[in-house]
């Protein structure tokens, strides 16, 4: 078995397709209706991933979410729904989702983005790594360096703050309201132009091309993205 | 032509005759027992009186009568107006003096005392009108009230008011007062129209009103903010007070059909945005209710094409193209989705954005359908930010780049490229494919428009719509290179300043 999901959908047909489908990809399947059996299951039988539709009834994906934070829960979420709406997307995520996944999917795609979260989680736990990795782009957390290669790359603070914080969190989706608040301090104020900006400073340093990244990918009307 | 004196300009000189007549008569009797030194002092008093009653001309007359009567009838020689002793010369200078500086004093304290009350009048009224323009939470009440007191304390024949605005004057309609002739309207509604006050204008604080033509309407007609005043003045002329409570009235007035206007346009905005939110909710939901079915199939399906389903190979190629069916079947709500939004007419949320970064987005989630083609980058380095709606650009750039991908080869090439042009940016999808038909170029971006099978026709009308919207342009040509769909946005001209 390579993960536990929770599957969490009010749709009785996509449950059982994704039980099945899961289930041929190794995992560990679980599926549930509601809310309320969502955060018993999260708790009783702690997955290793949640897939979590927005639009439940009763308590709502938005609800599940902020819960299980609350409560500490560390499970993967990846965020599912059908509405194509950007903010909701951005609201999953700053509630503390890992990825989303807009309906419909392929069972594919879906198993690939499952796949990513548990690396990214297995990544996670391997504490005091003092060096990132992203393909040939590294970070030395210790020495604040960046390098390409063998080429030191001399960022300013606040772009060696931004490129940090996406690195950590590689493969992650991060809106631009969370780095705003990360690079700029808890009371930013600011349109996501900062970012961009920023964003484009960094990459002519890292000599990144927008329209082909090998490093920081857009994620259009949420944020940035560091590709692991 | 005889003037005929008017009583009421006759009273003041027959007061100062009878007067300067009573008291010398009066003098002349008491002389003879009592010996009084200066007589001269109880014509002062009638000058006063006069002075303070009917103002200073006739004070003034009244002081030189009474100069005569004195030195005719009391001053030795009697019978003559000769003078001997230089004392009472001196008596009688004095008389005229006082008379004079008296006289207009008290004419000009009871002017003044005129002009108060007339002010205490005019804020009393101002003041009532103002609370009931407060208290009635519509216009109309406080405006009819206006125009009952414009005639009674102003002193006009008639008044109404007409509202409405130079943008649609020719709505324009009577809110408050007299009603109005069909031609008094239209002229009213020509004065809105034109912002021109005809037959009177504020000035200074006063109204004054242009003196008459004759033969034509009486009405004189004053622009204010949110509409006019109609305004019938009396035949004869208005004093100042009068004038001036007129002004302040239609200021007031101005003020209150400014305040309807207002609010019927707030009014008219709430409307909008309800229905604007009504739109958004109701594609929202048939997005939820059309794509939820269309989600378990793709699930269901892609779950049955894996091997582990166990299927054989006719089946599995049975369950691969209905796979492809939904997918297609997604695309097509996804665009009529799309395009319902765009019709419905929703805001677009326009910020700087970097094209380059909206390429790489869209490359990436199109990479597999442009797996199979050679892709060309060719944009060139350091655009100014374009002021566009990031999804709606994204969505643009994934029908270009789907359409280009439908007609191309696979191994040939698809470029896509931009370029900074005066204040915009041009931006462009080219595929090696075969040229668009001559006729087809024009009507290429047509709702429904489609020369291959399985097409919606709604791709590239999407295109339009969005380019439409930011105020930009699209279109299609054939270069050597092959088909080119080209499009302009404005660039982002806000200086973005950054903390660094």
């Amino acid at each position: 078995m390579s993960g536990r999901v929770l599957v969490v959908d009010d749709e009785p047909e996509i449950r059982r397709a994704l039980r099945t489908g899961l289930g041929y990809h190794d995992f560990d399947v679980r599926a549930v209706e509601t809310g309320g059996e969502a955060l018993a299951q999260a708790a009783a039988w702690r997955p290793d991933v949640v897939l979590l539709d927005l639009g439940l009834p009763g308590i709502d994906g938005f609800e599940v979410l902020a819960q299980l934070r609350q409560r500490g829960n560390r499970a993967a979420v990846i965020v599912v729904s059908v509405m194509p709406d950007e903010t909701d997307k951005v609201r999953a995520l700053d509630l503390g989702a890992d990825d989303y996944v807009v309906k419909p999917f392929g069972m594919q795609e879906l198993s690939a983005r499952i796949r990513a979260v548990l690396r990214r989680q297995t990544a996670a736990a391997v504490e005091g790594e003092p060096v990132l990795r992203a393909g040939d782009l590294e970070l030395d957390l210790a020495r604040r360096e960046v390098k390409v290669g063998d080429r030191l790359v001399h960022l300013t603070p606040t772009e060696y703050e931004l490129l940090r914080y996406l690195a950590v969190h590689a493969g992650k989706p991060v809106t631009h309201s969370t780095l705003l608040r990360q690079v700029w301090g808890e009371h930013a104020v600011g349109d996501t132009y900062n970012t961009r900006y920023v964003v484009a400073q960094i990459r002519k340093k890292l000599e990144d091309d927008a329209a082909q990244p090998r490093y920081i990918v857009n994620e259009p009307g949420v944020g940035y993205r560091l590709k692991a | 032509m005889r003037r005929t004196w008017p009583l009421s300009r006759v009273i003041p000189y027959a007061a100062a005759v009878l007067g300067v007549a009573a008291i010398t008569a009066a003098i002349g009797l008491v002389r003879p027992w009592v010996e009084l030194p200066n007589l001269t002092v109880a014509y002062l008093l009638l000058v006063l009186f006069l002075g303070a009653r009917y103002g200073w001309p006739s004070a003034v007359s009244a002081a030189f009568l009474a100069f005569l009567a004195y030195d005719w009838f009391l001053v030795p020689p009697y019978g003559t107006l000769w003078i001997s002793a230089p004392r009472e010369l001196l008596n009688l200078i004095v008389l005229v003096l006082a008379a004079l500086a008296g006289g207009r004093l008290a004419a000009s304290l009871a002017a003044r005392e005129a002009g108060a009350v007339a002010e205490a009048e005019e804020s009393g009224i101002l003041y009532e009108l103002a609370i009931a323009a407060l208290r009635e939470p519509v216009e109309t009440t406080a405006l009819a009230r206006l125009c009952e007191r414009a005639v009674t304390s102003g002193g006009l024949e008639a008044m109404s008011l007409v509202a409405g605005d130079s943008s649609q004057a020719q709505v324009a309609e009577v809110v408050a007062g007299a009603a109005l002739t069909a031609a008094e309207l239209s002229e009213s509604r020509a004065a809105i129209a034109a912002r021109q006050d005809r037959g009177a204008v504020l000035r200074d604080g006063q109204l004054a009103f242009a003196p008459r033509v004759s033969g034509r309407s009486s009405a004189a007609f004053v622009v204010l903010g949110g509409g006019v005043a109609v305004l019938k003045p009396p035949r004869h002329r208005l004093n100042v007070d009068s004038r001036r409570l007129l002004a302040a009235l239609l200021g007031l007035a101005g003020l209150l059909l400014d305040r309807r206007r207002t609010a019927a346009i707030s009014e008219h905005a709430r409307a909008l945005e309800a229905s604007d939110r009504l739109k958004a909710a109701v594609l929202s939901s048939v997005s939820h209710e059309l794509k939820s079915p269309l989600a378990s199939l793709r699930a269901g399906l892609t779950t049955l094409q894996m091997p582990q389903a166990g299927l054989p190979p006719d089946q599995r190629e049975l369950v691969s193209g209905l796979n492809h069916q939904t997918t297609r079947l997604d695309r097509l709500v996804g665009d009529l989705l799309a395009m319902s939004r765009l019709e419905a007419g929703l805001p677009l949320d326009q910020q700087p954005q970097e094209l380059d970064e909206l390429v790489g987005a869209v490359l990436l989630s199109l990479r597999p359908v442009l797996e199979p083609f050679r892709l060309l980058i060719e944009i060139e380095s350091g655009l100014p930010p374009v002021l566009a709606d990031e999804l709606q650009i994204e969505r643009l750039l994934t029908n270009l780049l789907e359409n280009a991908a439908e007609w191309t080869r696979p191994g040939a090439a698809i470029t896509v490229g931009a370029q900074s042009r005066n204040s915009q940016i041009e931006a462009w999808v080219q595929n090696d494919g075969p040229a668009i038909p001559l006729e087809d170029l024009v009507q290429i971006f047509d709702k429904f428009w489609t020369n291959r099978q399985g097409g919606s026709g709604l791709g590239l009308a999407i295109c339009r719509r969005i380019i439409e919207a930011h105020g930009g342009s699209i279109r299609a040509d054939n270069t050597p290179a092959g088909p080119r769909f080209s499009f302009r946005l404005p660039t982002a001209h806000q200086v973005v300043e950054v903390a660094r």
